[in-house]
């Protein structure tokens, strides 16, 4: 009996003790990042990784979703002649919601992933620890600017995502289901806010800090050698993706009300 | 090529990131750059349901600014609208709530209003508003609708459906059926007849045809013969309608014998003692029946009546005076023209009218009042007659210069005599010019003049009156403003005799009343009326 309350309890337990060492990672990473020396050419180096890098597969996602949805909104709003309004509906989907979400989604594949295995690796060939021997602080050293990238690339990011996603909507709307350009482009200027916009772009930095935080401390705390890398690697990509799932929910409910 | 370095790169992407984000935020957002200018105008709407914060407020289709806030006030929204320097709204503008599409957004229009009219500035408010013609609304009278075919197809339902309906549907049916059986019946049992008739036809035809062959020449003449007569006979129709229609509009005298109820009363009398007559004379008793009897007589009988057949044609020819007096359009005309004038005699009758007017003043310097009663006879509308007893609490003033020598200073006394109670009596005449009208003669005993000035519909009259010239004294002018609120009453104010060198300047507000003889007479009755009731 007890041991079955304590097997139902065990997984509680641990999800909250998780939560709390992801918490102090990230207290711990934010007081080294305001510390001497702010190791400005490695926060560039993450950030031509996590950013730069990601672009191509960022605006691919981004084009066909794009497309996608204004082929599928068409059909819908053809039902009763609303044609008008695919143009706003593409654009206030991809600044408001698939523009962050599917670029933290492809930056967690694409960086998140990466970090969790190269930190897992260090962590594994004690190369954290000889790091610790040389007085470097391991969470200054490869998580700040790992941190401190993702938080501000995600953002930049997801504004050519958006841009993107919208001439890819344009393109099939005027070009592919002929709709007029002027009311496309009017319709979209006219429900779409500034708001909506920025409101995407603050979501789009959470995602950047969550899937950095997750990608860094799974790496951090690997065990196991190569087998331990590849299993903080997975757990990063599932544990990202799903937490910026759940958090978009709430930011979403929180920001636009 | 060229090798780029981390940091390169990085500022490549953002620059772009950036240019992009404002690339969007000024397509988008041109309200982020215009919000904060432009000035707040005010509008009370019955209702601002489905109007959100910034929405747009449009002039023609052009966003002329934005609504900023909507809060209740008087249990009315009152919302604020800011409107984009520039833009110029006038207080004649109208501000309705509107919907874009079935499911659009609400946004408020302004219809320009009159030109000319002065702006509306900061802080100002449109007055002129039309709450929203929404789909609710829409939906509530096609709800209506809906009820009312409901109830209809309820009715014919209730006619048509049920046992009842169905079983008079059916009968009228069976009687149809019947009806058709009982058709068809007859034209069977009838087709032996209808055959013979049919043949008889056939045969009578060919007769005809037969005739026709060997007698065409005479068949012609005899068809020319009747095409005449027919053409005469139409002629006498067209006489006989002609005289028929005068009698019928009562022209003439045979007209108005006709028109005439005592007139149709004496001929029923003497048709039914031609009707005694005749029958007498059927009988062969008295002398005219035994002249008719005789041939000798049916020859004059005859003979009267063909002579009188000229008299009548003469008579629808015009020849003759009777002829003339009936056909003649003249006569018509000059009885037109004389009932016309009879007409106009009686119209101005009509706008000859009678005023009675009882006029009140109080003078102020004197603690008196001053009554006047008016009989005014106005002929026309531009002319009147007045004749006035004005009873003045002065009455007649007399002024006798005193010339005294004390100590050897001559001192000149001015001693005003009035006797109180006095009656005075104006008589004037008066012509009216548009809004301006003039008055002489008697006024107050005394001669002189006055001038009136009518405005608003002459609800307000301005007069100025100078009398009693003396070479001894000012003349007395008086100054005096009528407003006539209501039909019979008015009020009055003024100023009495403001230039009199005898200290009889004084301020005056009085009233009174003024009735036509129209006025009086409907009075009159309705009070007789009332009398009687009771």
């Amino acid at each position: 009996m007890i041991r079955a309350l304590e097997y139902t309890g065990r997984p509680f337990i641990y999800i909250f003790e998780e939560f709390g060492r992801i918490f102090t990672f990230l207290i711990n990473a934010i007081t080294w990042m305001v510390r001497p020396p702010l190791r400005l050419r490695l926060v560039f180096k993450q950030m031509e990784s996590v950013g730069v890098q990601s672009i191509i597969v960022v605006l691919i996602t981004a084009v066909f979703t794009g497309m996608v949805l204004a082929l599928q909104t068409f059909y819908g709003f053809r039902m009763f002649g609303g044609e008008g309004l695919v143009g706003a509906t593409v654009a206030l989907s991809m600044t408001r919601e698939i523009g962050p979400v599917f670029t933290g989604l492809m930056v967690t594949a694409r960086a998140g992933s990466a970090m969790a295995a190269e930190i897992g690796t260090m962590r594994v060939t004690e190369q954290i620890d000889a790091l610790y021997a040389m007085s470097v602080n391991p969470i200054q050293y490869l998580v700040m600017p790992r941190l401190v990238a993702g938080v501000l690339m995600l953002p930049f990011l997801t504004i050519v995502s958006d841009f993107i996603g919208i001439m890819g909507g344009y393109v099939v709307g005027v070009f592919l289901l002929n709709i007029n350009p002027g009311i496309f482009m009017a319709r979209m200027v006219d429900m779409v806010n500034l708001g909506d916009i920025f409101n995407g772009l603050i979501k789009s930095a959470c995602f950047g800090l969550i899937l950095s935080l997750i990608g860094c401390y799974k790496g951090f705390n690997t065990r196991g050698g190569a087998e331990g890398v590849g299993k903080a690697t997975t757990q990063t990509v599932v544990l990202s993706c799903v937490s910026i799932l759940i958090s978009d929910y709430f930011l979403t409910a929180f920001m636009f009300r | 090529m060229l090798k780029l370095s981390a940091e390169a790169k990085v500022g490549i992407f953002v620059v772009i990131g950036i240019i992009i984000l404002a690339l969007m935020a000024m397509k988008v957002g041109k309200l982020g750059l215009r919000l904060g200018e432009g000035y707040e105008v005010q509008a009370f709407f019955d209702t601002a349901s489905g109007l959100a914060s910034d929405a747009p407020v449009e002039i023609a289709g052009v966003e002329v600014g934005r609504v900023n806030k909507i809060r209740l006030s008087e249990g009315k929204a009152l919302v604020t609208i800011k409107i984009y320097p520039g833009v110029k709204i006038t207080e004649s503008v109208k501000a309705i709530i509107r919907t874009r599409g079935i499911l659009g957004d609400k946004y408020i229009e302004l219809l320009k209003g009159v030109e000319g009219a002065a702006l509306i500035l900061a802080g100002g408010r449109i007055l002129n508003t039309e709450p929203t013609t929404d789909i609710d609304n829409l939906m509530i009278v096609l709800g209506e609708v809906a009820n009312d075919i409901r109830i209809l197809s309820h009715t014919l339902a209730s006619v048509i459906g049920g046992e009842k309906g169905e079983a008079s549907l059916r009968s009228i049916l069976d009687n149809l059926d019947k009806t058709i059986q009982s058709i068809n019946r007859t034209v069977q049992d009838n087709d032996e007849n209808v055959k013979e008739i049919t043949s008889n036809l056939s045969a009578f035809s060919q007769r005809l045809r037969e005739i026709g062959d060997t007698n065409l020449d005479d068949l012609q003449i005899i068809l020319k013969n009747i095409r005449r007569a027919t053409g005469k006979i139409g002629e006498l129709v067209a006489g006989i309608n002609q005289i028929a229609g005068r009698i019928n509009r009562g022209e003439g005298s045979i007209g108005k014998l006709v028109q005439d109820d005592a007139t149709i009363e004496n001929l029923n009398k003497a048709l039914t003692s031609l009707r005694e007559i005749t029958d007498k004379i059927s009988k062969g008793e008295g002398t005219l029946g035994r002249l008719i009897t005789e041939d000798q007589t049916a020859d004059r009988l005859d003979q009267t009546l063909s002579s009188m057949q000229e008299i009548t044609e003469k008579i629808n020819r015009g020849e003759g005076s009777l002829g003339r007096l009936i056909n003649d359009d003249e006569t018509v005309e000059s009885l037109n023209s004389t009932l016309s004038s009879i007409n106009d005699l009686l119209k101005k009758q009509d706008m000859f009218l009678t005023y009675l007017d009882y006029r009140g003043e109080y003078l102020f310097e004197s603690n008196r009042v001053k009554s006047y009663f008016t009989l005014r006879i106005q002929p026309r509308e531009d002319k009147y007659y007045l004749l006035q007893v004005v009873d003045s609490p002065r009455g007649k003033e007399t002024v006798t210069d005193t010339i005294r020598t004390v100590d050897g200073v001559t001192i000149t006394e001015k001693k005003v005599e009035s006797k109180s109670s006095d009656l005075q009596f104006s008589a004037q005449i008066a012509k009216r010019y548009y809004d301006i009208g003039f008055r002489a003669g008697l006024f107050e005993s005394t001669g002189g003049a006055g001038i009136d000035y009518y405005l608003f519909k002459d609800r307000l009259k301005l007069s100025f009156e100078a009398f009693d010239f003396d070479v001894e004294r000012r003349p007395h002018l008086t100054f005096r403003a009528d407003y006539k609120p209501f039909k019979f009453l008015y009020l009055t104010t003024g100023m009495d005799d403001f230039i009199s060198d005898i200290g009889r300047e004084s301020y005056f507000v009085g009233g009174g009343f003024s009735f036509s003889d129209e006025d009086i007479k409907t009075l009159l009755r309705s009070v007789t009326f009332t009398a009687r009731t009771d």
